[in-house]
């Protein structure tokens, strides 16, 4: 059989093996393996899956996706996100919507601790939640604002979808982090003015103004987000600068999370051993993932495919745009039913080579990538950020949540349209990057 | 008996979520120790890959314990109940074959394997043969899921 087709074939048992809820690790592992051999032999495949997978857990880069995630853990213990989100109160609360407003900004800054998104809508639904309720705000507007902020911690560095990006595609994840900072804000603050606007259209989503804040106070209320500035300074900064690498900012922020957490007494055994347990179990699910998408990569690359699709794109003559906006439309699509690691290593190594053979920037793509990626957190019927916030507001059905994350989709494409007209946005800071 | 696999597998996950610790410690002491005084930890990088290997290697289990490896349930749960447990048996049964060639492969691999580490030479042949091991442990939860969906399968009849 041409190579070709057996590649289609083992692709099409992927997307069926996984829709017949095998996880998804595995069922790369397997097709990937079962191809391999068909292609080459049996024993030529064997020892691959045992191989690659002790190369994948022992690759000191992936340290970083552990320390991300652990990041995020000692930054909720530390209370972080209960000081961040008082403090964005007390600035925002008068503004239309404003117990909203303040949700996004302290999402945001959480954001910027934080690796995981999953991480940042959690802890932030058991903060903010409440005080919305306390104020009569519309269940869908609340719970849509804080599954919409939420996803900020993908874009907004440290963030794990673009460890795995840089690593799927071989490109610095240092530059890619930087990248990610500037758009991250516009998308903060778009999601801002949407709450705004829809607020200022049915001022009944969101009624009580709290009563308003003396500026002594308000000044007082910024040395609750001193310690997340100052981490992100140090983190991000040592990136930016070159005096260390991204898996060492991960170490740092870490421990600089764990010895905050240690000296404001908040860091209980028990907490401590919820943020291990969390970082433990994504950690390993998604170099699980990276191990399952590596052995199919394997055979993909000997059916040829990524190469011959590249290629017949570029002979296409279509406009390299219209290629993009198809590239948005299918992780759309796919991100309604995956979540987004699994929808990296599953889509990169066949759209990739499309995106360079295309002349497109591979640092601007990533941005691209993980703002669709964000949007898959919040479409339905899988968003991964609606569930995590309906498991806080147990009464609100899930699809009022969808209902209130929807408006924020929009922004998100606003922002990918506006990066593809102005790729600097994106490119600006890790172009002028020292190394 | 699945009991006391399932506890190994357990005890094995949090034992390991704690080598986290060392690993963040480790690497910043480096980072301090390179900026102030120029001289690095010799060895950092490879003791963090070795860590990661054990943590990795001590959690793939668990992970599958507690359902961590994700899959796209949103077709499965539709479906009516037989269908979906004799859909879990087939998976499941993917699975074990995938996993028990790692249980093979990674023993075969990690047997030959005579290579030492650059700097500290600690033999990579120890922590190959964990993977063997842990990919035992997986095969056993996958086992269990088969097992316990069979039994679902027998009692919807």
């Amino acid at each position: 059989m041409n190579p070709i087709v057996v590649g289609v074939i083992g692709t099409l048992l992927v997307f069926l093996l996984l829709f017949l809820g095998m996880p998804i690790a595995f069922a790369l592992m397997f097709v990937g393996f079962v191809g391999l051999s068909y292609l080459s032999s049996v024993e030529a495949a064997l020892p691959v899956v045992a191989r690659t997978f002790y190369e994948v857990a022992a690759h000191y880069p992936y340290t970083v996706i552990p320390l991300f995630i652990v990041m995020g853990g000692f930054a909720g213990s530390a209370g972080l996100t209960r000081e961040l989100y008082n403090t964005f109160d007390k600035w925002f609360r008068r503004l239309p919507g404003g117990l909203g407003v303040a949700t996004i900004a302290a999402c945001a800054g959480f954001a910027a601790v934080s690796g995981s998104s999953v991480a940042t809508a959690a802890t932030m639904a058991t903060v903010a939640l409440p005080e919305m309720r306390r104020f009569g705000y519309a269940p869908r507007l609340a719970t849509g604002c804080i599954a919409a902020g939420g996803t900020l911690g993908f874009l907004i560095p440290p963030s794990i979808g673009f460890v795995v990006y840089g690593m799927l595609t071989e490109q610095s994840v240092g530059k890619l982090l930087i990248a990610g900072m500037i758009p991250g804000l516009i998308l903060a603050a778009a999601y801002i003015a949407i709450v705004i606007v829809k607020v200022r259209l049915h001022p009944e989503l969101a009624p009580a103004s709290p009563e308003p804040v003396a500026w002594r106070e308000r000044i007082r209320a910024l040395s609750g987000i001193w310690e997340t500035l100052l981490i992100f300074i140090v983190v991000m900064g040592g990136i930016y600068v070159g005096i260390f690498t991204p898996t060492e900012a991960g170490a740092v922020g870490a421990t600089l999370l764990f010895v905050t957490a240690l000296m404001k007494g908040r860091l209980s055994w028990t907490t401590l051993i919820d943020a291990l347990k969390e970082a433990m179990r994504v950690s390993v699910m998604v170099l699980t993932l990276v191990a399952g998408a590596n052995v199919f990569s394997y055979f993909l690359a000997l059916t040829t495919i990524p190469v011959q699709v590249a290629t017949w794109v570029a002979e296409m003559e279509l406009s390299r745009y219209l290629i993009l906006a198809i590239i948005v439309v299918i992780y759309l699509f796919l991100g309604c039913f995956l979540d987004a690691i699994s929808m990296m290593v599953l889509t990169l190594p066949v759209i990739f080579p499309v995106i360079l053979n295309l002349g497109f920037d591979p640092i601007w793509f990533g941005v691209i990538a993980v703002l669709m990626m964000e949007a898959g957190l919040i479409t339905p019927p899988m968003g991964l950020n609606i569930f995590t916030v309906a498991g806080v507001a147990k009464e609100t059905p899930v699809e009022e949540i969808f209902r209130g994350a929807a408006p924020f989709l929009l922004s998100i494409f606003v922002i990918v349209i506006l990066i593809t007209i102005y790729p600097q946005l994106a490119l600006f800071l890790p172009g002028k990057m020292l190394r | 008996m699945k009991r006391s696999i399932q506890r190994i597998t357990y005890y094995m996950g949090m034992g390991g979520m704690f080598l986290l610790i060392p690993m963040m410690l480790l690497t910043t002491f480096d980072v301090i120790a390179r900026a102030f005084w120029h001289k690095p930890i010799m060895g950092t990088v490879e003791l963090s890959s070795y860590m990661l290997v054990l943590f990795v290697f001590a959690g793939l289990a668990y992970t599958q314990q507690v359902k961590g490896h994700v899959r796209v349930t949103f077709l499965v749960v539709r479906l009516g109940e037989r269908a979906r447990y004799t859909l879990e048996i087939v998976t499941n049964l993917f699975c074990i074959f995938i996993v028990g060639i790692l249980v093979w492969q990674g023993w075969v691999v990690g047997a030959e394997e005579t290579t030492v580490s650059d700097m500290l030479r600690i033999p990579q042949r120890p922590f190959r043969l964990l993977l063997p091991l842990a990919a035992f442990l997986l095969g056993a939860e996958f086992l269990f899921n088969f097992l316990e969906s069979l039994e679902n399968l027998r009692k919807s009849k």
